[in-house]
């Protein structure tokens, strides 16, 4: 079973997507912030498969911050070079995609085209 | 010879009163015309007349003169060449005294036909400090009358008279010179306390024309592309036409303005005769003399003025000066004018850039935050479908579903509850600080203990909305306990500015960065997470605003932060209610401050007034009041009480922040009313009626 590591502060959005992706039937787990999401994937480090990280949301201080989404691909990409990561975000720019695959995201997902974002998982685990 | 030793004696005597007369006389008009008054009636002299050399030195000019004779030829305009044939000129000329007697062969001398019946006359110079200034004729009607040694008896009056001529002159001159020293003093000192150039301009042109007594005054600016000097102030009438025609002179030779500034330096035209191409103005057709003087600063030539006399050669070397000096003052007080401007300039680019970010930031965090809301709706909308497409709909994830959606759409309503409130009332009352504040702390879960307040007797009340000020204190508490406040410091004190209040609450929470700081006013801006709509300072400034007040942040990371709102003294007189048909009113309510208004307001009045949070045995009233926040009892408990008493129907919820669905609440479960507690005598006599 594929699992999903969802990361995303906005609880409602979060649900809303666990339940996409469990449809879609994924394994999912989820965390509201890059301190908790860093924990989750300590913990199941060998199962994730691939991460799905929303860009501004609480840092590792627990604070709101922009871009903290960054922070935590840093963070797992250290852990595991090879781990897909996709960037959430609710701002449709381009500078802020170039800049989270020039960190190593495999892509940059627009909040709001969620529909796509099942087959963009498949599509980045098939590669 | 006794009567020649008596008559030269007489001459001197005489010589000497006149002497002593004209010497007292400061006004030169006065002292010509009184001198050759004078002389006339101390010598018995047919005429008189006074002569001063004109500034080229070429004429004798008469000043004054005896009788019609003399005010026929000033009117003339009688002059006599110096070293001409006139004894006048012979005599300026010579530096001497001279006689003509109408003997013989001098009848020649005689001619002037207003004095036909000169038959001697005696010229004598007027000389100071060995210059002759001027000449003084004295004519009699008697052949012979004057002898050669009269001279030396009348030279004595003519050099006391010299002497006086010179005084006055001096006289003027020192006048004119402290005139002119006030009037460069007094540009001095408007200039550097005028900084809008619209008023300082025309002041000066003023100011100049005034102590001057000049024709006219004009200050011109060059304009931006240093192509013309362009009239920004004129004196009078003139000035009026010329600034409505929108007077402008280029750059250049064409005129004394322009070269001036073409030049950088002074110049100034003070004959009529062959520079009479430089007064062609039509605005200005009598003037005579005209100086140009630049506006140098820093280098720069910024302008020039121009000053106009209708007299010819008006200007002396004091004039010049006290204007060069003037015109420095008036250069440095246009380039401070003109650093005003350029920074107020610079001030509203800063203003419009911040306001436009301000904008972006809102309108963008409002994208963002809405994208948000709504992202789970359309989300859950598009799987709901799939799974009903696909048969497959389960009733639990159906149930959340909708949950998540209705969360939603109920986030998204609150903005409007946050930003705006809920309900206003039709206007700003004098409102108890005190009980709005004790209001918003019970509402937001505030612990007193927390709150150090103190306010001044003469700040107990503030016109404001009670509502809004409730949600407005309440925003800013809120933010205090949540950036880890352990105190809050609430101060209310009257400001410097007259009628206005400061209210000032001071928190020892984490404080707030700098950047942050530019960012807090901004709608759905915030640093709490997605719990936070951001509109809590936003909200509070919106009900500032209403109030006619304004509010100002300041924070230091690590140390806290005071909001300050600033917003008008509300005043009200405790008086005497008139309860009307009330005897008795049973009042539920801790000992607070509205409650000890109340106590104050009924005090001499017939009404029983009962204060009580004992829910096992109310007292006997007509009327009871429940204060909404109560911390010594849960209204919850107090309201089901008072049912369970049949005493609903005369009870009635008072609140400082009314709130529809409240009001709703109450009323269906039988309360008699629920209305804003009363601030003022006048609001409780509404209230008991």
């Amino acid at each position: 079973m594929t699992t999903v590591l969802l990361v995303d502060d906005e609880k409602l959005i979060q649900r809303s997507l666990e339940k996409t992706l469990l449809r879609a039937g994924y394994d999912v787990l989820t965390a509201p912030d890059c301190k908790t999401g860093s924990e989750v994937f300590s913990q199941n480090a060998s199962a994730v498969d691939i991460a799905v990280l929303d860009l501004n949301m609480p840092g590792f201080d627990g604070m709101p911050k922009n871009d903290a989404g960054l922070d935590l691909l840093a963070d797992l990409k250290q852990r595991r070079a090879d781990l897909p990561v996709v960037i959430l975000t609710a701002y449709d720019e381009v500078n802020k995609a170039k800049d989270a695959v020039s960190k190593g995201a495999n892509a940059f997902f627009v909040k709001g085209r969620e529909q796509g974002l099942v087959e963009l998982i498949q599509k980045i685990l098939s590669a | 010879m006794i009567n020649n030793i008596e008559r030269h004696a007489k001459l001197l005597k005489a010589s000497a009163r006149a002497a002593k007369n004209i010497t007292t006389i400061l006004d030169p008009y006065e002292l010509f015309q009184r001198t050759v008054d004078i002389i006339c009636e101390e010598f018995g002299f047919y005429y008189a007349g006074v002569f001063l050399v004109d500034d080229a030195t070429q004429y004798a000019v008469l000043k004054a003169g005896r009788g019609e004779a003399g005010r026929a030829m000033l009117r003339e305009g009688h002059k006599l060449a110096i070293g001409g044939n006139s004894m006048i000129g012979a005599s300026i000329a010579n530096k001497k005294g001279r006689i003509a007697l109408d003997v013989g062969e001098e009848a020649v001398f005689f001619e002037n036909p207003h004095l036909p019946k000169t038959r001697s006359e005696m010229a004598l110079p007027l000389i100071v400090a060995d210059e002759a200034i001027g000449a003084l004729t004295v004519q009699s009607t008697e052949e012979a009358a004057f002898r050669e040694e009269d001279i030396d008896a009348l030279q004595t009056m003519a050099d006391q008279l010299a002497i006086a001529i010179q005084n006055s002159k001096l006289h003027r001159q020192e006048e004119r010179r402290s005139r002119l020293l006030k009037a460069a003093n007094r540009v001095g000192k408007e200039v550097s306390s005028l900084l809008d150039l619209d008023q300082l301009l025309p002041q000066t042109v003023n100011i100049i024309c005034e102590a001057y007594g000049l024709y006219y005054a004009g200050v011109f600016l060059l304009d931006e592309q240093g192509e013309f000097a362009v009239l920004r102030a004129g004196y009078g009438k003139a000035g009026k036409a010329m600034l409505a025609e929108g007077h402008k002179l280029r750059i250049g030779t064409d005129s004394m303005i322009g070269a001036c500034i073409a030049m950088g330096e002074a110049r100034i035209a003070l004959d009529v005769g062959e520079e009479r191409v430089h007064f062609k103005n039509p605005h200005l057709p009598h003037t005579r003399s005209e100086m140009a003087l630049p506006l140098i600063y820093g280098g720069r030539t910024l302008g020039a003025v121009t000053i106009q006399s209708s007299e010819e050669r008006a200007f002396s070397e004091d004039d010049i000066t006290t204007l060069l000096t003037m015109a420095e003052h008036l250069a440095v007080a246009i380039n401070n004018a003109h650093l005003i401007e350029e920074l107020k300039e610079a001030h509203n680019e800063i203003l419009r850039n911040k306001v436009f970010e301000a904008l972006t930031t809102a309108s963008t965090e409002a994208i963002h935050w809405i994208g948000n809301k709504t992202l789970p709706i359309s989300l859950t909308v598009a799987r709901l479908r799939e799974e009903i497409a696909d048969g497959k709909v389960d009733l639990d994830s159906l149930k959340e579903d909708l949950d998540m959606i209705s969360e939603s759409a109920v986030q998204i309503i609150q903005v409007k509850e946050q930003l705006i409130g809920a309900v206003r009332e039709m206007k700003p009352r004098p409102v108890l600080f005190a009980d709005v504040l004790r209001t918003a702390a019970m509402q937001r879960g505030i612990p007193q203990n927390v709150l150090q307040v103190e306010i001044a007797p003469s700040a107990a009340y503030i016109i404001a909305d009670s509502t809004q000020l409730t949600r407005a204190i309440g925003n800013l508490l809120q933010n205090a306990i949540e950036a880890g406040a352990k105190s809050v410091k609430v101060r209310v004190h009257p400001t410097e500015q007259r009628g206005m209040l400061e209210i000032d609450i001071e928190d020892d929470g984490v404080g707030i960065s700098d950047d942050t700081q530019r960012k807090v006013w901004s709608p759905f801006f915030t640093t709490r997470g997605v719990s936070h709509h951001g509109l809590g300072l936003p909200a509070t400034m919106h009900v500032v605003s209403q109030s006619q007040g304004h509010v100002a942040l300041v924070s230091e990371e690590g140390k806290g932060t005071t909001v300050a709102m600033f917003m008008p003294r509300g005043r009200v007189d405790v008086e005497q209610a008139q309860p009307g048909s009330v005897k008795s009113i049973l009042l539920i309510d801790d000992n607070d401050d509205w409650a000890n208004l109340l106590g104050e307001m009924l005090k001499g009045t017939k009404v029983k007034l009962t204060q009580s949070t004992d829910l096992k045995k109310f007292p006997e009233a007509d009327l009871i009041l429940v204060d909404e926040n109560i911390a010594s009892a849960s209204l919850t408990e107090v309201l089901g009480a008072l049912s369970k008493a049949g005493l609903a129907p005369k009870t009635i919820i008072l609140t400082s922040a009314i709130n529809p669905e409240r009001v709703t609440q109450y009323l269906r479960e039988g309360l008699r009313d629920v209305t804003v507690k009363p601030y003022s005598t006048g609001e409780l006599n509404e209230l008991l009626k």
